[in-house]
Formats: structure tokens, C-alpha cells, sequence
């Protein structure tokens, strides 16, 4: 009975709607993924890697990266909850806003950059607004 | 009439950033997330074929002549699987559809050293698959996702330090490569794409925090040398020129660690 008692607790939840394993990063890079899909046709390239973790309403992370004057790229931020509001800008190493084009739906944000060095930049990830105590999010992106 | 218009447009659009800060006070090291996504060869390489006549990329490739297997030890093992899996990369850019089956089974061979091969048997076979149908995206894209496949096994069975062996062994064969493609038509623009503090202090840092007998593993010094050596090399300060010199410098360094890495006599 052990064995199928997770399988259990899940149908149970399921069956609620609340799903206590629904919201993980896997499901937020899945909404990620799907912000990348339309760029594909573009030629942009889409790493396997990616960024992900969970934040509190109105509190953002920095992550840097490495990027190749020559290249465009594309940033795209997932999340599973469909009533917060995320955001990913970039900035280049000096704190100057380096991106081109940003955009943001419900579950997706997104910054597209055309970098004028190689370098580090900055990529900040922000939840503004979330009906839960901490959101999760993941971040991919692609070049061309 | 017009004004209802331009509302409904504006909803059916994305929302634009009413105050997107256009400066900002750059977050402390403390602050910041540690994990760094190593840059895959072809992010760099295709830049090179934008920026004038296309390298010859054939006599950039290191030939796999017979299927690469494991080397004494794990940590060294580990470095070679990634100088395999850029060398699959390079491949793709001279359409050398042999050499990346020969890389494609390389790896798979090298994968189930680690104890990783059925993660890894999937993606070899794409790659394989693609290379017949000289579908190069499909080949950098299976390649992308074998290296990220392997790292990620490793992680689950403890060996995140030897995956992370593997993403230097990439990053040295990526940079000899490009190193051998600038060194022969000299541009800043294309030296420019050494200026990699970012992955150097990464690099440096995984190395810092190996376990003592991984680090002691005598390629692992010397790649912890080599990298020590390139850091001058590659333009300190955002915007400094990188010298033809300083390429040809790099170009050597990391030469004689991927030989060293190959070789069984270490």
C-alpha cells in the first residue's frame, strides 16, 4: 500500500485541482520553451541548458552570461502560474539596459539582445506580481 | 472609433515595459546566481562565419581516427568527453559527416565509462542519424543535448565535479579552435570573442573546489596552470584590444592541453 500511496495522494489532489507537485521548474521551463518555439522558425538556436528557481512577489535574481558581439539572442522566462507577472531585462557590464526588445504575456517574458561587445551581461529575472508566497520561474534562451 | 481601435490593439499586443530602468547599480557577487551556462562552440564559430570569408574549418578539425576510449583515470576521462563533444561541433562547421558518427559513438563509448550510456544512447543515435542526412542544425542541437544530458546523469550519481571536467574539456577544444580560425586572418572583431572573463573566473573557480585527488590529477593541474596563464591574455578590461600575439598565445596554451588530454602517457 506504501508504494501506491503517493499515486493515491496525487489523484486525490488532482481530483481537488491543486496538484501539490504542479508547480516545480520543469513545468515553468515547459511555458519557457513554449516562448521560444516561434523563434526556432527564425533560426534561432535553443540551448538545452537553462536557469530556474523560485522568488518571492517584487523581488528579482542577477545571473551573468556570456555573450558574443555578432550574435543576436533571445532570452525567454517561463512560469506556471498564469496570474503572475515576471520579467527578464538585460543589462551589459557597465548597468546600462542592453536589450533591443521586451515583451511580457501571462506565464512568458522575454528580452531580445544584439550585443555591442563580447562580454558579460546581466540578465535580471524579476516576479512583479503573483498570487503565491513564491513563484517558480526558468529561463532559457537561443542565438542566431 | 479610432481610440477603441488603438485599445484593442494594445490589449491583443504584448504588454510593453511601462519603466524599464535604463541604468542600474550592478548586484553584488553575493547576490548573484552561481550556475553559468558554458557557451556551446557553435554560439562562437558561427559568429567567425559572419565576420568575412568562411574559415577553412577542415584544417582546424582533430581527425578521430579510431573510436576515443577511456584514459587512466576519471578526471582526465571526463576532460576528453568534453574536447569530443566540441570536436563534434567543429565537425558540423567543416560537414564532416564521418567525423561526427566517429564522434557520435566516441561519446557514447566514453558515456558508459561514466555509467551514463543509456541517457546518452538516444542522443548518439540522432546525432549519427543527422550526420547521414547532413542535417547540421539536428547535429548541434543532439550535440548540445548530449553534452547537457551526461552532465546532468553525472549530477544525479555525485560526479557533478567530473561534469564539470567535461564542460572545461569543450570549453579548451572550442577555444583552440577558435583561436586556430582567428590566428590565421587576424580581425579584432574576431579576437574579440576571446575577451571570456566570465567562463575564465567559472573555470578557475570549479577547479579551485575540486576534490584534492581530482585536482592533483597532473592534466587537471596543468589545465588549472593554463587557464591562469590565458587570463592576462584575454583583455582585462571591457573593450581592450586582444593582440594577434596574445592569440597565437592562447592558440599554444590550449594546443598543448588538448594534446596533453589525448595522450595516455599522463
Amino acid at each position: 500500500m506504501k508504494r501506491f500511496a503517493p499515486l493515491v495522494l496525487s489523484l486525490f489532489f488532482l481530483t481537488l485541482g491543486l496538484g501539490p507537485a504542479h508547480a516545480t521548474i520543469d513545468d515553468a521551463l515547459s511555458f519557457a520553451l513554449e516562448a521560444a518555439s516561434p523563434y526556432v522558425k527564425e533560426g534561432f538556436t535553443v540551448r538545452e541548458d537553462y536557469w530556474g528557481g523560485d522568488l518571492p512577489v517584487k523581488s528579482t535574481k542577477a545571473i551573468v552570461h556570456q555573450l558574443f558581439k555578432g550574435n543576436e539572442y533571445w532570452f525567454w522566462m517561463g512560469t506556471d502560474q498564469k496570474n503572475a507577472k515576471i520579467s527578464v531585462h538585460v543589462y551589459d557590464s557597465a548597468g546600462n539596459l542592453a536589450e533591443v526588445d521586451a515583451w511580457q504575456k501571462p506565464h512568458f517574458a522575454a528580452a531580445r539582445v544584439v550585443p555591442k561587445k563580447t562580454g558579460s551581461y546581466y540578465l535580471i529575472v524579476e516576479v512583479e506580481k503573483s498570487p503565491d508566497e513564491r513563484t517558480y520561474w526558468s529561463l532559457a534562451y537561443g542565438f542566431k | 472609433m479610432k481610440i477603441a481601435l488603438i485599445a484593442a490593439l494594445a490589449a491583443l499586443s504584448p504588454v510593453a515595459f511601462a519603466q524599464v530602468p535604463q541604468k542600474i547599480s550592478l548586484p553584488p557577487q553575493s547576490k548573484l546566481i552561481e550556475d553559468v551556462i558554458v557557451p556551446v562552440p557553435s554560439e562562437i564559430f558561427g559568429v567567425l562565419d559572419n565576420l568575412g570569408p568562411s574559415p577553412n574549418w577542415v584544417a582546424v578539425q582533430h581527425p578521430i581516427k579510431t573510436m576515443a576510449s577511456p584514459m587512466s583515470d576519471q578526471p582526465q576521462t571526463a576532460l576528453l568527453l568534453g574536447a569530443i563533444i566540441a570536436e563534434g561541433f567543429v565537425a558540423v562547421e567543416a560537414k564532416d559527416a564521418e567525423q561526427v558518427k566517429q564522434v557520435g559513438k566516441s561519446v557514447l563509448n566514453l558515456a558508459k565509462y561514466f555509467n551514463v550510456q543509456k541517457e546518452v544512447e538516444k542522443r548518439s543515435k540522432s546525432i549519427i542519424d543527422a550526420a547521414d542526412k547532413a542535417d547540421w542544425a539536428t547535429v548541434r542541437k543532439e550535440l548540445d543535448g548530449a553534452l547537457e544530458d551526461v552532465k546532468a546523469a553525472m549530477n544525479k550519481l555525485n560526479s557533478g565535479q567530473l561534469a564539470q571536467l567535461i564542460s572545461l574539456g569543450g570549453w579548451l577544444r572550442g577555444t583552440e579552435a577558435l583561436t586556430a580560425v582567428v590566428g590565421k586572418s587576424y580581425t579584432k572583431d574576431g579576437a574579440e570573442l576571446l575577451h571570456q572573463p566570465l567562463l575564465l573566473d567559472y573555470f578557475d573557480k570549479r577547479i579551485a573546489g575540486l576534490k584534492p585527488k581530482y585536482k592533483l590529477d597532473p592534466v587537471v593541474a596543468k589545465a588549472q596552470k593554463g587557464l591562469i596563464d590565458i587570463r592576462p591574455l584575454i583583455g582585462l578590461t571591457e573593450g581592450s584590444d586582444i593582440s594577434e600575439k596574445s592569440v597565437q598565445e592562447i592558440n599554444r596554451i590550449t594546443s598543448d592541453l588538448i594534446k596533453s588530454i589525448h595522450s595516455k602517457d599522463q
